[in-house]
């Protein structure tokens, strides 16, 4: 079953890597600086070198198909993205796996009655507009730069070729070890519980981890989707939208390049911290977005007069259209995979309102007197707590995501020697590591009684004020908790699906 | 990078060494017709072999640059405008050996009451392709100054053209042969068209330019 599952998955990598890999190397390759075959291969070693190194890390594992709790569930969603994505690769169209992939949840929230979390939605929403701007404005700017540096450099026109050629293979391999990084997990992340790959023991001392190779397969899958169906988006990226020169290729790579690290990257947002300078708002963007953007800041800083609008429109309905498709075909795929195949897409859910959750609330500042007709109750799924929740008209939106979230059962249990052996050591710090291990074979309801234990335990575990300087801190940290609180899951239904098999 | 460079170095000296044969065979036509004119037979024959031969390797140069820039595929945006270049520069030299061979061959007979204009429409097509190699080296190097080197080459074909014009009533308001006016005017005509086949060269470059600036 697990290589059923995989499957779908395996599909997700192969239409990210064929509409990604335009990103990467779509302006190289339309303007003829490196030849199509060249590009593929040195995307696939990078996005295999990236995916292999750097995703298989415990917090890589975590991903936001993570929220789907049925592997069928997650496999269905997975579907639902590839084909929206691969869909929109036919129309030689740059889109967002990562929104095609929240677009696919959100259909998964739908099919569950669950509620849906605007944030997910206004990042999306952030990025269509924020990202394209910031990337031309980068441009925009750096043609200039490049512009004023050319006229007065003496350069000879074979070397400025190959300095050019050199550039572009670098920051490809760079924007491919990224791709693999940053997305395998969106990949294969969601299938580590199920997956059918055991470790080999080559020497002693030398073993190829179960993981390491479901990642393999996902980096793979990507790289056959770069050599086999990429060069559709590529011709929008380097000639469709607006047709790039060498130069001004290169330049669009490194505004995309630019974009998606001051504005993405937590590492240089860490830095400034540490050296009390003003920091730069970390805002989503999407390395699809942004490209686009980067090679309109080129035509509009040449004049504007040769930039397709036409394309551009197309490409900006691409955008809203990915997550939208993803969303119905979800929807429609779940109904199918329920019903026609007899999978189960969601785990149960049950929700209690019970004297430690009331209080729990009370401490979060809910006003517990509207809740009387709940006080006591246990829902066995999110759509009749919903629709008792629907009934109360004083709490906002916000308040009753804020009631589901506190009143869900998640029953975790902390294992600390399974933690230890699946997280990397650095996963946590020291005395994070301690609180656990003082809260070993511990049992929890909710997650936030395993929160409120572990902030009684250490102060590493403490979220620190709701100040703009803090936020990195804070998402860390909440990483963290998702990494435990998963892992404390991921660990019960393991035990539990191997119970199944024996 | 200075190992990724050493192959493109090879290439640029080439192309360096292929306009200094251009710049060469213009200096060595100006020397010869001098020669023919004082009328130093053998020096006259030695510049037309070394002409001869700097034809035969520019050609060489051009083809060996022309199947490098292919094979490697370098400069895929400019490759086409740069082989042109380096075509219609060529032809710059064919041409000055073509002429300088016709004086050899053909001999003709000039009254030394023309030498002094001949010699001058020869300096103004010398000066038009010198300046032509000038400007094939700027548009590899430095963009900014081949506008400068454009202007000169249409300075010195604008010359040359006066001059010829002038050389060419001169002979046909002698007592001449009209079969000796007529072959002089032949080459008065071939000796200007010199400076004719840089600005040729030199339209195109202006385009090439356009195209190249970011």
């Amino acid at each position: 079953m697990g290589f059923i599952f995989l499957t779908s998955g395996l599909f997700l990598g192969w239409s990210l890597g064929a509409n990604h890999h335009g990103n990467i190397f779509g302006a190289a390759v339309q303007t003829k600086m490196i030849k199509f075959k060249y590009a593929a291969l040195i995307s696939s070693i990078f996005v295999i070198l990236g995916s292999v190194a750097e995703g298989s890390g415990g917090s890589a594992t975590l991903n936001r198909l993570g929220s789907v709790n049925a592997a069928a569930g997650a496999f269905t969603v997975a579907l639902a993205t590839a084909i929206s994505v691969a869909l929109m690769t036919r129309i030689k169209l740059p889109v967002s796996t990562s929104q095609a992939i929240v677009g696919a949840i959100i259909g998964w929230n739908i099919f569950a009655g669950m509620l849906t979390d605007y944030n997910s939605l206004l990042s999306i929403v952030t990025s269509w507009v924020v990202a394209p701007i910031l990337a031309a404005s980068f441009a925009f700017g750096l043609y200039f730069l490049f512009k004023h540096f050319l006229n007065r450099s003496s350069v000879h026109i074979l070397e400025l070729d190959l300095l050019n050629r050199w550039a572009l293979l670098i920051f490809g391999a760079f924007g491919a070890y990224s791709l693999g990084a940053n997305n395998i997990a969106n990949v294969v992340g969601i299938f580590v519980s199920v997956s059918p790959f055991h470790d080999i023991n080559l020497l002693p001392g030398l073993t190829i981890t179960g993981l390491q190779q479901l990642y393999f397969w996902g980096a793979l899958s990507i790289a056959v989707g770069i050599y086999t169906y990429s060069e559709r988006v590529m011709s929008t990226v380097g000639t469709d939208l607006y047709k790039l020169s060498p130069i001004t290729g290169l330049i669009v790579v490194i505004s995309e390049a630019l974009v998606l690290y001051l504005f993405g990257s937590k590492q240089l947002q860490h830095l400034l911290l540490s050296m009390h300078l003003p920091t730069i708002p970390l805002v989503p963007i999407s390395s699809s977005q942004g490209v686009i953007g980067a090679v309109i800041g080129v035509g509009l800083a040449k004049g504007g007069k040769n930039i397709h609008f036409d394309t551009m429109g197309k490409i900006s309905m691409g955008w809203v259209t990915a997550p939208l498709l993803a969303c119905g075909l979800s929807f429609v795929l779940l109904f199918f995979v329920q019903n026609v195949f007899e999978q189960p897409v969601l785990m149960k859910t049950s929700y209690v309102f019970d004297k430690n959750v009331l209080l729990e609330l009370k401490a979060r500042g809910i006003n517990l007197d509207y809740l009387t007709d709940v006080n006591g109750r246990q829902y066995d799924s999110a759509r009749s707590m919903l629709a008792d929740l629907d009934q109360m008209k004083e709490y906002s939106r916000n308040e009753k995501v804020m009631l589901s979230q506190v009143s869900e059962i998640d029953n975790l249990q902390i294992n600390y020697q399974n933690l230890q052996n699946t997280l990397k050591p650095e996963t946590f710090t020291k005395e994070q590591w301690l609180a656990i291990y003082q809260i070993n074979g511990k049992k929890y309801e909710h997650d936030w009684q395993l929160k409120n234990d572990l902030v009684s335990l250490s102060n590493e575990w403490k979220l620190k004020d709701k100040k703009y300087k803090n936020q990195v801190y804070n998402t860390e940290l909440n990483k963290k908790y998702n990494i435990l609180y998963a892992y404390s899951k991921v660990a019960r239904t393991v035990t539990d699906t191997d119970k199944d098999g024996k | 990078m200075s190992v990724i460079l050493k192959t493109t170095k090879i290439i640029e000296n080439q192309i360096d060494q292929f306009l200094d044969i251009v710049s060469e065979c213009a200096l060595l036509f100006g020397l010869g017709i001098e020669d023919y004119l004082a009328e130093r037979t053998s020096q006259f024959e030695e510049r037309l072999e070394a002409i001869r031969q700097n034809e035969r390797k520019a050609d060489e140069l051009r083809v060996h640059i022309e199947k490098y820039l292919y094979e490697h595929t370098l400069i895929p945006e400019n490759r086409g405008d740069v082989l042109a270049i380096l075509e219609n520069t060529d032809e710059v030299v064919d041409h000055i050996k073509d002429t300088i061979l016709q004086f050899s061959i053909e001999q003709p007979k000039i009254l030394s009451e023309f030498d002094d204009l001949f010699l001058q429409t020869t300096r103004a097509s010398v000066q038009a392709v010198e300046m032509l190699a000038s400007g094939v080296r700027s548009f590899f190097r430095d963009l900014y100054a081949v506008s400068n080197y454009i202007h000169k080459v249409y300075f010195f074909e604008k010359e040359a053209d006066h001059l010829a014009e002038r050389l060419k009533r001169q002979i046909f308001s002698t007592e001449l042969d009209l079969a000796n006016k007529v072959h002089l005017r032949y080459f008065t005509y071939q000796v200007e068209a010199i400076s004719d086949y840089a600005q040729a060269v030199c339209d195109r470059l202006a385009i090439y330019v356009i195209k190249r600036q970011l």
